[in-house]
């Protein structure tokens, strides 16, 4: 996990809006582990890592980005549709799914922030998230769930 | 009762629709938009009871449809579910004409509360 040097929400009101999301998504039963050593977020041979973003301009100006790898994306997406075992997940729900996930958290982040300001609608993509020289990573945490790794990452203005 | 789900999102219709289920909603007509320009279309030809409706949403968002909505003269009742819950987009709503504003996150419980306001 990192803290901010920046301004940006504070560490625990992210977890906090991250928790929250997770249960009304998943239910009360699902939870996610904070990890206090990331786990490689690359992908392997085999494993693609997805990752979704929104950005909030405005008074406030920032990034908003998950990155989770597909055997989490695809258990996320099935879980949110309430799919049955063996139904096929297509890119396009999953796709949907990871970009309401970061949507959810990109408008609380928002909320917690001085506005007004505009929350974009959310980008999808397969592969890690890359973000722009002139912007730095003001916040992160890791976490896991059902012992896959799960990133959130606040990026803001470089001053 | 006939409630239109307008969100850009499948996965959050279907999560709104098994949400009504929950809050002990889920024996009205449910129709769908993707989008605030479909919702505006299909208030019209649907003529719903109520609009459940997404804020951020391309082609036309959702405080946009509301507004137009309004300037044709429909009195639908209409309610925001969305990622944004601050005063200011509380305030917004609710100068357009919404009658509430569901934040995500949301629970079962919060749809109840909001849905016996217009039912």
């Amino acid at each position: 996990m990192t803290a901010q040097a920046y301004d940006a929400p504070a560490l625990d009101d992210l977890l906090w809006v991250a928790d929250e999301v997770w249960h009304a998504l998943l239910g009360e039963e699902e939870g996610l582990d904070r990890l206090d050593h990331p786990r490689d977020m690359s992908g392997g041979p085999v494993e693609t890592v997805w990752s979704a973003g929104v950005s909030i301009s405005g008074t406030w100006q920032g990034n908003v980005t998950v990155e989770l790898g597909t055997t989490a994306a695809v258990a996320l997406t099935a879980r949110m549709l309430a799919l049955g075992p063996g139904e096929a997940v297509a890119d396009a729900d999953l796709a949907d799914a990871i970009g309401e996930l970061v949507n959810m958290i990109g408008g609380n982040v928002k909320s917690l922030m001085p506005g007004p300001s505009m929350l974009s609608l959310p980008m999808v993509a397969a592969g890690r998230a890359a973000h722009s020289s002139d912007s730095v990573e003001a916040l992160r945490f890791d976490a896991a769930w059902r012992g896959e790794p799960i990133r959130f990452s606040v990026h803001v203005p470089r001053s | 009762m006939k409630i239109l789900i307008a969100d850009d999102s499948r996965v959050m219709r279907q999560i709104v629709i098994r949400t009504l289920r929950q809050a002990g909603h889920g024996g009205h007509d449910i129709v769908e938009a993707e989008n605030g320009r479909q919702a505006l279309a299909m208030v019209a030809t649907e003529a719903p009871d109520l609009v459940l409706s997404d804020w951020n949403m391309p082609e036309m968002n959702g405080i946009d449809c509301l507004s137009a909505l309004r300037a044709s003269g429909s009195q639908v009742p209409f309610g925001f579910v969305t990622s944004e819950g601050s005063e200011e987009m509380r305030a917004r709503a609710a100068s357009a004409g919404a009658a509430f504003l569901i934040a995500k996150p949301f629970t079962p419980e919060a749809f109840d509360d909001a849905l016996r306001s217009v039912i």
